[in-house]
């Protein structure tokens, strides 16, 4: 009975075992880990003919930004080899990946594939995915700040053309939202971490950032407290009722697709959502123009929001890095950018191709960006994810109509603590 | 599969003797039994408690697997003297099970009342109980979502038809933490409505029918005949809903995500101790934040069970 | 209090009406919206009547590959619900009929541990012990929360069983061993079916452990409607199909079984 019994279990276990976690070296199929992105959606329908003409099979996991951190979390936590390619950010987990050496060294990798031409990669992007000189990452995706309108709206107020600066902006969505009841001027991310990298825009056009450039936290200047004030109470004064402070792009972008909001704030990256019939009532009247300037100008952020990295602990580095060469490829990303996935490379910018099927005041917006951008959205530190929710916390007070001053002053506290830990 | 039945009914007596094996497997047939369930638990439970233990006491971050140093019981300090974020969770843990148990047991009570004598067309009353829970946890936040969308949703909706002001529901500072409550209270109030049914069903039935002749109020029936008799019952039904109440998870993701919302206003232990573990890699400081509320449920459940001894 | 049928007083009806509304309505309404398109939806005029659609099923079923979830859900909620019985079922004669309160307790103990605090360990050994990658990780996590469950009812089962049965196949020279197999097992068949039932249920329905590890291809539905969020923006008629698929299934069996569940949740619960 008791050989029987350790028997059925060890079958049903055995049974169960799915897929093995193949560790023979240098397997033909490569695992990939990707987020839920247009970018995502593109490659799949390219993967076979990848995989015709190399020969390798690729197993590709698909998974939302929260899990997809959780995932990683666990599997690198334990060394876990069954992950090969990894899509990542790096502005957010890049410092701590790379700290815990989880990322592979591709230094050799990138340098030695000629026709591949590294050099094409913007410079901004590939100081975003390099650690201590090492090339941990292939920078994929590029976002700017843009600010998305409604021609109609603006029409009907009888505004000549978008707003170029934050009082403008201001008084255009005060204007609008008086006068089209249940239609809110002004819609943007409110969730205390999703907004950080939205408002920081805000914050840099206002003269602010998060760090000051001798290291130190600097969200309680006066820039950093008006910035917080004017997201804050555009949102307030003329945002959606009963706004949620949870929201992230997903649910701010369908207010604003859904024909509730005149003016948003959002990556440029995005933009496929509000142009698309399918997904948008108001594809069709859809503009784009760039972040409108504060006192210090028009200051948007111009990030590598994804990378692809390769996972230290894989044993099938050569064949993950097949994969992405072949998808960080010119044709590639001229293909993607076509898609409407901006991304890091200079040639394809260059190339009127590149453009050609975004809206010609998208793609305006975007040089003007390029030309001005900041190359961080959020703070650089490695507890990003706590970093993120104490610069936060004062954009959702601001919100709720709650002191901002002293919200800010008690966030400045809070990270300037995080900050002196990190640097022990 | 598990099941095998019998190829011919009761043996002949004293068949063939049985060989060895056989004769110490029964000699043993105690541990033989319990030994494979408990030893998989064991094993399952056994390493990770000691490693959240020791964990606990280093300061180990951003990777379980990087160097840790021992800090002794200073992750504890930390925790316990963390007004930000420990004490508020402790306050929301306490304050979402006290009030989801309450309505519960009070809701509860008053259905299986209700249920208690059969009428007709009890089989559908009673298909329909079963509903709320059974459904996937997940999935029921989901839905909840939709139905207090405060914008779209149902609630709000009907909320106006009486003249009442649109409510913010989940996305209110205020309020979330409680509208989730009322998500558990939704989809649980029928576990307690069926153990406390066959609490009632179970009770004997002359003291109910003493009482009748005494010419007692139903009210009074219930204060001093029904209630005493089914304390033990309600205790249990505490126990069984409290341990799971403490540890809510699943609803309070699938509304709030991350965090438990901007303001962490549905930020409850486990939520926190998830949130610290997979959101901020401070695996020191979760893992001591795991022991305090392993000892928080364990030291509740022991209060409840003492006295249940000293009731029954 | 006889079990006769009693009259019904409109107070009564009127209370059990507004019960089954509260308990069956919001299902009712998530299934409503799952046939509406996204602007009826916001239409509040169409809450009940309106054109009902078949897109966001189609969307969910081709697009998101719920076919695999729903196999996925399917097999580990089977294979971990038959394991635990193969291990749980003699573990609670045994500690039953042995009186074996202590040891039932650390297997008990397993009900009372928050998940978290499981879920990085348990990796980091299965990763050790290259089991990572199928479905053997989440077969096992399932029966974490299944085994205990199997052993607390069949404990009550056993409890409650007769001894004469055993005592009288052991006068006629069964083994104890035999007994149990030939006497107790075939009579505990509706206790092994609640057990099973229940089991199943709190699998297919358990989210967190499968939130962290699950593999693409080993996902499970309440997963893979968690992940429904991220896409494009909130569609909402796309969520409450999900969720109706996740749901569903469950209901059906649930409504199959009832006096099983029933008399599961209520194991234990009338003893003193």
């Amino acid at each position: 009975m008791a050989a029987a019994l350790a028997a059925t279990t060890a079958l049903g276990l055995t049974a169960c075992g799915g897929s093995d976690s193949g560790d023979s070296a240098d397997s033909k199929t490569v695992r990939v880990t990707l987020a839920n992105h247009v970018w995502t959606e593109n490659i799949k329908k390219a993967l076979p003919e990848f995989e015709k003409s190399s020969g390798l099979k690729v197993e590709i996991t698909q998974l939302g930004e929260d899990q997809l951190s959780d995932q990683y979390n666990v599997k690198l936590n334990a060394g876990s080899s069954d992950l090969d390619v990894m899509m990542y950010r790096p502005l957010q987990e890049g410092k701590l990946f790379a700290k815990n050496k989880y990322l592979a060294d591709l230094t050799d990798k990138v340098t030695s594939a000629k026709d591949w031409n590294w050099d094409d990669f913007q410079d901004g992007p590939v100081g975003a995915t390099t650690f201590k000189d090492k090339v941990v990452g292939v920078p994929l995706i590029t976002e700017q700040e843009v600010l998305y309108y409604r021609k109609d709206l603006l029409k009907k107020a009888g505004i000549a053309q978008p707003p170029q600066t934050l009082d403008e902006l201001k008084a255009d969505a005060a204007k609008i939202a008086q006068q089209n009841p249940g239609i809110a001027g002004f819609v943007a991310r409110t969730g205390k971490s999703a907004a950080v990298t939205q408002f920081s825009s805000f914050l840099y056009s206002m003269g602010g950032d998060f760090i000051d450039d001798s290291g130190k936290a600097a969200i309680n200047t006066d820039a950093a407290k008006k910035a917080y004030a004017l997201y804050g109470g555009l949102i307030k004064n003329y945002g959606p009722k009963n706004v949620s402070t949870d929201m992230s792009w997903p649910e701010a972008m369908a207010i604003f697709t859904q024909g509730k909001a005149a003016f948003y704030t959002e990556a440029d990256s995005l933009y496929a959502n509000a142009t698309d019939p399918a997904k948008s009532k108001v594809s069709d009247t859809v503009g784009f123009a760039p972040f409108p300037a504060g006192p210090a100008g028009s200051k948007p952020y111009n990030v590598p929001s994804w990378a692809l990295g390769i996972n230290e602990q894989s044993k099938n580095k050569d064949n993950a890095w097949k994969f992405i060469k072949w998808a960080t490829s010119k044709e590639m990303v001229l293909a993607n950018q076509k898609a409407g996935v901006p991304g890091a490379r200079q040639s394809v910018w260059e190339n009127p191709e590149g453009t050609a099927t975004y809206p010609k005041d998208l793609a305006a917006a975007i040089a003007v960006s390029t030309k001005n951008g900041v190359g961080h959205d959020r703070p650089l530190v490695i507890k990003v994810p706590e970093a993120r929710e104490i610069v936060g916390q004062p954009i959702v007070d601001a919100i709720t109509g709650q002191d901002v001053a002293a919200s800010a002053e008690k966030a400045q506290q809070a990270f300037q603590a995080l900050l002196d830990d990190e640097n022990k | 599969m598990a099941v095998q039945t019998p190829a011919h009914h009761a043996a002949p007596a004293r068949s063939a003797p049985t060989p060895g094996w056989a004769r110490w497997a029964n000699r043993h047939m105690k541990w033989l039994f319990a030994g494979p369930a408990m030893a998989f638990v064991a094993v399952l439970i056994i390493f990770p408690v000691g490693w959240t233990v020791y964990l606990s006491l280093t300061d180990a971050e951003g990777s379980v697997r990087a160097d840790k140093s021992f800090i002794g019981l200073g992750n504890y300090l930390d925790v316990l003297t963390d007004t930000d974020r420990f004490w508020p969770a402790v306050g929301r843990t306490v304050a979402f099970t006290g009030v989801a148990l309450l309505f519960e047991v009070v809701l509860g009570m008053a259905v299986a009342l209700l249920l208690w004598k059969p009428f007709r067309g009890e089989k559908w009353v009673r298909a329909a109980i079963l509903l709320p829970l059974v459904a996937t946890p997940v999935a029921v936040g989901m839905m909840w979502r939709l139905i207090l969308d405060p914008n779209i949703g149902f609630a709000n909706q009907a909320l106006g038809w009486f003249g009442i002001g649109p409510q913010p529901w989940l996305s209110g500072q205020k309020t979330a933490l409680m509208t989730t409550a009322m998500i558990d209270v939704w989809q649980w109030t029928p576990m307690v409505v069926l153990i406390l049914l066959a609490g009632l069903t179970s009770l004997p039935e002359e003291p109910h029918e003493a009482a009748l002749v005494d010419g007692t109020t139903g009210w009074q029936r219930f204060r001093y005949v029904t209630l005493p008799m089914l304390m033990p019952t309600v205790i249990v039904a505490i126990l069984l809903r409290g341990i799971d109440a403490i540890k809510t998870f699943d609803i309070l993701y699938a509304t709030k995500g991350k965090g438990g919302g901007s303001f962490h206003e549905v930020e409850t232990l486990n939520v926190y101790a998830y949130g610290l573990s997979f959101d901020y890699n401070e695996y020191g400081i979760a893992s001591a934040v795991l022991v305090i509320f392993f000892l928080i449920i364990v030291g509740s459940m022991w209060v409840l069970t003492a006295r249940r001894k000293e009731d029954s | 209090m006889s079990r006769k049928r009693t009259p019904y007083s409109v107070f009564r009806v009127v209370a059990l009406v507004v019960v089954v509304l509260a308990l069956i309505g919001p299902l009712v309404w998530m299934v409503l919206a799952s046939f509406k398109t996204t602007v009826d939806i916001y239409d509040a005029g169409k809450a009940i009547f309106f054109t009902p659609t078949l897109d966001h099923y189609a969307k969910v079923l081709k697009q998101a590959n719920y076919v695999q979830y729903i196999v996925n859900s399917f097999w580990v909620a089977f294979a971990s619900t038959v394991i635990s019985s193969i291990l749980g079922v003699p573990a609670a004669y045994s500690m039953s009929r042995f009186s074996m309160r202590r040891s039932s307790l650390v297997v008990l103990m397993a009900r009372v541990i928050p998940g978290v605090s499981l879920l990085v360990p348990w990796f980091y050994v299965f990763s050790n012990l290259h089991l990572v990658g199928g479905y053997t990780v989440l077969i096992l996590s399932h029966m974490f929360v299944a085994l205990p469950l199997i052993v607390y009812i069949m404990m009550g089962f056993f409890d409650s069983l007769p001894l004469e049965l055993e005592e009288a196949a052991r006068v006629d020279g069964l083994t104890a061993i035999g007994a149990f197999r030939r006497i107790t097992l075939p009579l505990s068949l509706p206790g092994i079916a609640t057990g099973g039932i229940l089991a199943f249920i709190f699998s297919w329905n358990n989210f967190m452990f499968a939130l962290v590890l699950s593999g693409a291809q080993t996902k499970t539905l309440p997963v893979a409607i968690f992940n429904f969020v991220g896409y494009a923006s909130i569609d909402w008629g796309g969520l409450m199909a999900a969720a109706t698929v996740v749901t569903l299934p469950i209901i059906v069996i649930a409504l199959f079984t009832q006096k099983y569940i029933v008399s599961g949740l209520t194991a234990g619960a009338t003893k003193g």
